[in-house]
């Protein structure tokens, strides 16, 4: 278990733009999604925690030892980033060699980065594939490329940028699968997302962004259930929330089923006939 | 997007004056002095572009480029000055170096002539919007296909340039190291390039389809996004510099055959 704790973290691009103005919470074993209007420092955040840019004042703590003196590739090991866009990574010509590349290059041996790809594939549905060009494969199809080879090297931390961009409903399950299997061996996921309904039904924890500011930081229903705040952030409920609101029912709920086990007894008659 | 256009609105005359009205100046700068072999045309058009500049506010972005060039030269000064072929008149000595009166000369006259031929450029580059000199160049009859390929270098470069920097940051994260011995960074050279030239190749075919999808290739007569960069002198200027080129040609024609 990893904890990752940021202290009074300021970070700004050249002499003026300010991005991060003071960031102060830790990172525990809960899913963390970090949500928030386009520009609010998302991604600059998770740059700064996997290395790639350096803090103009704070720090970042991973397990108390300061990442300011590590460089990102000695990170590589603990900390994995799958990144936007996956053709920003890929260039081998066949999946199983471009998933492999990372675990090599962290000092796996062959046989462990080969055993560990293969588990990586598997786990993101590419198994049968992997002697395949990824350049012939479609944008989802390279996008879970992506997540495989970042699953492949083992890290304790695993951030995603905007998992579900390009996937079909398989490609969301698949994915909200994988943050769940993580979740359970112990590992740290941290989330950039848009998607609230994603978000509402797949993490334990959201931080709110906004203007460079954490603005909430709490579990999902509770996040969810502050309108108010959500709209400062320009952010929506998720749909299933709002559906709610607006029949008025009590309470927030997250997910459909939630929402059906609860107007189920309700609709009593009309549901009994369908059976 | 950081821009690798030299370019600088500053609202001054010269921003407002026509592209075209900066090329016919090049053209004379350039065209005078050497149809005319007359050292003092091109010192008067190289006092020309200087004030153009300084009217232009743009002079301090010519410096640079003026002392980069200006160093080569000194060098040429230097080596006429002292082993031209034909050094007959000492000028001055400094120690055992002896510098030539036709040596110096010569070296003068090269240094008039790219002195001007680059503040006449400079005229153009550090006050033209790329895209507006291409975009009266097509109003003129330019090919729109060579237009766009001009102004699309300004673009893709700083795009290519962006791309690099988060390919760099995605093999990091996968644990390469991209900084130190050289030889670290050759090894690193593939994993960076074969992304970059992948989906430099990808954009363009896309750009490209989505260029032909708002008509690129119409033969349409088509009409122009932005208004048209001129002034009333414009006419005036051009017609006085192209005078200038024509008459220093004839006068060079006229001094052949006589």
């Amino acid at each position: 278990m990893s904890e990752i704790r940021i202290e009074k973290l300021h970070f700004s691009y050249g002499m003026h733009s300010e991005v991060l103005k003071g960031l102060d919470f830790t990172i525990d074993e809960r899913s963390t999604a970090i949500v928030g209007q386009n520009g609010a420092g998302k991604t600059t955040f998770v740059k700064l925690l996997k290395g790639l840019l350096r803090p103009s004042s704070g720090r970042i703590l991973l397990d108390g030892k300061d990442i300011a003196l590590s460089t990102a590739a000695g990170l590589a090991a603990r900390i994995g980033m799958v990144f936007q866009n996956p053709n920003d990574q890929i260039f081998k010509n066949t999946v199983l060699d471009e998933v492999m590349f990372g675990p090599l290059q962290i000092g796996m041996s062959w046989e462990e980065a080969h055993k560990r790809s293969m588990d990586a594939l598997s786990m993101t549905g590419l198994q049968d594939l992997e002697e395949k060009n990824p350049y012939d494969m479609g944008l989802s199809a390279r996008k879970l490329i992506a997540v495989a080879s970042v699953l492949a090297m083992h890290t304790d931390i695993v951030i995603f940028d905007e998992p579900t961009i390009a996937q079909d409903y398989v490609g969301k399950e698949r994915i909200k699968r994988i943050i769940r299997e993580l979740r359970r061996e112990g590992r740290t996921v941290i989330t950039i997302i848009h998607d609230m309904d994603f978000v509402a039904e797949v993490f334990e924890r959201v931080i709110v962004f906004a203007d460079g500011k954490m603005l909430l930081d709490d579990s999902a229903a509770r996040v969810f259930a502050d309108r108010k705040a959500l709209e400062a952030a320009c952010l929506e409920q998720p749909n299933v929330t709002r559906l709610c609101r607006e029949l008025g029912y009590e309470g927030v709920f997250l997910d459909v089923e939630e929402l059906v086990e609860k107007i189920r007894p309700l609709m009593g008659k009309n549901t009994d006939e369908s059976k | 997007m950081k821009s690798i256009s030299l370019y600088e609105e500053k609202g001054t005359m010269l921003n407002r004056t026509a592209p075209e009205s900066k090329l016919c100046y090049i053209l004379a700068a350039v065209a005078v002095p050497a149809l005319t072999g007359n050292r003092w045309a091109g010192i008067a058009f190289t006092v020309c572009s200087l004030v153009l500049l300084l009217a232009g506010r743009v002079l301090r972005k010519a410096l640079p480029m003026a002392a980069v060039s200006g160093f080569v030269l000194l060098t040429v000064v230097v080596i006429q000055g002292m082993f031209r072929a034909g050094n007959a008149t000492p000028v001055f000595s400094a120690g055992p170096v002896v510098f030539y009166r036709e040596g110096l000369s010569y070296a003068l006259h090269i240094v008039c002539n790219i002195m001007n031929i680059l503040l006449g450029f400079c005229v153009l580059v550090l006050t033209t919007k790329p895209s507006d000199l291409i975009e009266n160049l097509v109003r003129r009859g330019f090919s729109p296909r060579f237009g766009y390929v001009f102004v699309s270098v300004f673009q893709i470069i700083p795009q290519m340039t962006e791309t690099m920097s988060t390919i760099t940051d995605a093999q990091r994260s996968r644990g390469m190291e991209t900084e130190g011995s050289l030889f670290t960074r050759i090894k690193a050279f593939i994993p960076l390039i074969s992304p970059v030239v992948m989906s430099s190749l990808v954009n363009t075919r896309e750009r490209a389809l989505a260029l032909e999808a708002r008509g690129f290739a119409s033969r349409r007569k088509k009409t122009f996004l932005n208004e048209e960069t001129k002034t009333a002198a414009d006419r005036y200027i051009q017609i006085v510099c192209l005078l200038m080129t024509a008459a220093a040609l004839v006068w060079r024609i006229a001094a052949w055959l006589t």
